[in-house]
């Protein structure tokens, strides 16, 4: 649906977009993350035509859309700001393309009361947007993106404004809306939760270039390098200093740990990241490590224990059962098979 | 608490009484103008300053008609209304692209419109007047409304480029996802977004074409607006001391200081001049 074919970015002469490649299917939902400044909204904006294109080419719905105006390219937007018309009603700012395609006021009407209906914004059509909560401003910009019934949405943090309970309940309405309407949806966010959750595939970006696209539970398996290792997973991965001591066997906190299922060899000597997520750090088999407990952040549920397994070499592990004490030494446990080792630049070792 | 009550009383009371001198300072040349006109000729010149004691519309009816204010008026209207028309549409045009548009050189364009500011209408005089009578509009009602439309034109523009930058880039960005041409964009959004600035602007216009004596004394030759006619009946060797008294009521000022007396023609110049 979307093929953006080695697109770059120039603002003066500072590179912000780097010759991206990207395919998203038809009806997919791909969400677009990264760390602030990586060019996520200058990506998203060059779809939509806001931002010309230094060099490389788009193609939206099989044609070439590189230099196409924003409305010719069948795609609606949802900014972050919402950049509701304040002078109409909602109404009026959601019939505002129509209006402008120069349909009439009748049949205006009844595609925007079909649209408010799904969003539930029936009672609120006569109202400005002055006069709006802003979960319900979201809604109709929404509102204002499916009146059209585009090939593609495109949606620019759209919760980042709303309030943490409202931020849930409008992620699953715009699951549910992606379900219902089956478009296409580009989504950029720098929540992990709308990231992990709404994603049929999740695009992580830095510094303009993409690093790994994937679903979202292989890039939280199956990391292709460390920066995506340590963005994706919220408390995030720990990583430790580690020595290869074997082929296949690494010494991490003074143990010898050797890694299962690896394809290539290591280097007896080679400096190496080993990466180790805080639930897997309380199995309850496997290699054993003690732990000596500094900070507790007791959830409930569960709790994060921050504490070193070794001078240096800090970590969190996310705790299910009892109740840790800080001060106390603890052995923990971890399954070999759920290390990722990275060598020096960061690149995955599989 | 009460203290406090009768203090803050006091000090709008000792506030009161200067703002009431200057309303009346204000006020005071309106009643004078409108008392007087009422009077005959022999009323005036018996008693200047008593209220009037037998009121006739007569003066206004001579103004109206022998003294042409009625030909005046229209005039007036026309290109004060022509102006004002053409002033709001260039500078909220001009404003919305040099606001929200990207383009090369807008800055430097801005910049000019900010130049252009700093000149007073006086230096600019002769070769103004050639520019008219070069293009054959001496004379003529679009001549005025042109002269107007380009000396006031690039405050507007100012004006309402600083208010649309005030408002986010993503409207209009909006407005081009929902398929909407530059001119549209304008229409839809632009235009009824500046209302606030526009109505400020069309005021604060208005009273400058309407008052304007010097780029009419040019312009519109032997036309005349309406302050050009009632200047020149100030000066004229007729002994019409009544004449100028209604033809002074239908004047409006934009402030209390030209309102003080009655001045040469050059007082009403150029409102934009330091
Ligand atoms: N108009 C512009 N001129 C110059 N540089 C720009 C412009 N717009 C964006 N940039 C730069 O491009 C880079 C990427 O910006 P972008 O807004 O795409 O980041 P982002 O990933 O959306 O960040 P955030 O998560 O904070 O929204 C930033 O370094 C920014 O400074
Ligand atoms: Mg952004």
């Amino acid at each position: 649906m979307i093929d953006l074919r080695h697109v770059s970015k120039r603002f003066g002469g500072h590179t912000v977009i780097d010759g991206v490649d990207l395919s998203v299917e038809e009806g997919e939902f791909v969400v677009f993350v990264g760390p602030s400044g990586c060019g996520k909204s200058t990506l998203l904006r060059m779809i939509a035509g806001l931002e010309e294109i230094s060099s490389g080419d788009v193609w939206i719905g099989g044609e070439r859309m590189t230099d196409a105006e924003p409305y010719d390219r069948g795609v609606a937007m949802v900014f972050q700001s919402y950049a509701l018309y304040p002078h109409m009603t909602v109404a009026e700012n959601m019939g505002f393309a129509l209006r402008i395609q120069g349909l009439g006021a009748a049949e205006r009407r009844r595609m925007v009361e079909a649209a408010a209906r799904k969003l539930h914004l029936d009672h609120l059509l006569d109202r400005k947007p002055a006069a709006l909560s802003g979960g319900q401003r979201q809604r109709v910009a929404i509102g204002r993106a499916i009146v059209r019934d585009p090939k593609v949405f495109l949606f620019d943090e759209p919760l980042s404004n709303l309030d943490a309970e409202l931020r849930v309940q409008m992620r699953i309405e715009i699951a549910r809306l992606h379900q219902t309407l089956a478009n296409t949806m580009v989504y950029v966010t720098h929540d992990q939760t709308e990231a992990m959750t709404l994603a049929d595939r999740i695009v992580v970006l830095r510094g303009g270039r993409i690093e790994q696209v994937g679903r979202p539970t292989d890039l939280y398996d199956d990391p292709d390098n460390l920066f995506v290792a340590g963005f994706i997973g919220s408390p995030r991965m720990n990583f430790l200093p580690g020595v290869a001591a074997g082929p296949d066997s690494v010494r991490v906190a003074g143990l010898e740990v050797r890694v299962p299922g690896l394809s290539s060899r290591l280097a007896p000597g080679q400096e190496v990241q080993v990466g180790l997520r805080p639930e897997h750090l309380t199995a309850t088999e496997g290699v054993e490590v003690p732990l000596a407990i500094e900070v507790v952040e007791q959830l409930g549920a569960m709790a994060y224990v921050h504490g070193s397994l070794a001078p240096d070499v800090p970590v969190v592990a996310e705790w299910r059962s009892g109740r840790p004490r800080v001060g106390e030494r603890v052995p923990l446990r971890f399954d070999p098979r759920d290390l990722r080792l990275f060598d020096r630049e960061g690149r995955r070792i599989r | 608490m009460a203290a406090a009550g009768k203090r803050e009383r006091r000090s709008l009371w000792i506030a009161a009484i200067p703002m009431a001198l200057l309303a009346l300072s204000c006020v005071y040349p309106i009643y004078f103008a409108v008392n007087n006109a009422l009077k005959t000729s022999k009323g005036y010149i018996l008693d200047r300053f008593g209220l009037v004691t037998d009121p006739t519309v007569q003066n206004f009816a001579d103004a109206w008609g022998r003294a042409r204010f009625s030909e005046y008026f229209v005039n007036s209207v026309l290109v004060t209304a022509g102006a004002v028309g053409l002033l709001l549409l260039l500078s909220s045009l001009v404003g919305f692209a040099l606001a929200m548009l990207r383009f090369p050189g807008r800055r430097f364009v801005f910049v000019a419109i900010l130049a252009a500011l700093m000149i007073p209408i006086q230096v600019v005089l002769v070769p103004f007047y050639r520019t008219v009578e070069g293009l054959g509009l001496l004379n003529t009602r679009v001549g005025l409304v042109l002269a107007y439309t380009a000396f006031f034109l690039p405050f507007s523009i100012y004006l309402m480029t600083a208010f649309y930058r005030g408002l986010p880039r993503e409207l209009l960005e909006a407005a081009r996802m929902d398929g909407a041409r530059f001119l549209e964009v304008w229409w839809h959004v632009m235009l009824p977004l500046g209302r606030p600035a526009l109505l400020t602007l069309g005021i604060l216009n208005t009273l400058y074409c309407w008052n304007d004596v010097l780029i009419s004394l040019l312009v519109l030759q032997d036309r005349r607006t309406l302050m050009v006619g009632i200047a020149a009946l100030r000066g004229s060797t007729r002994p019409t001391c009544r004449s100028s008294p209604p033809g002074s009521c239908w004047r409006r000022r934009p402030s209390s200081s030209s309102t003080s007396s009655s001045r040469g023609a050059s007082s009403a110049a150029s409102p934009w001049a330091p």
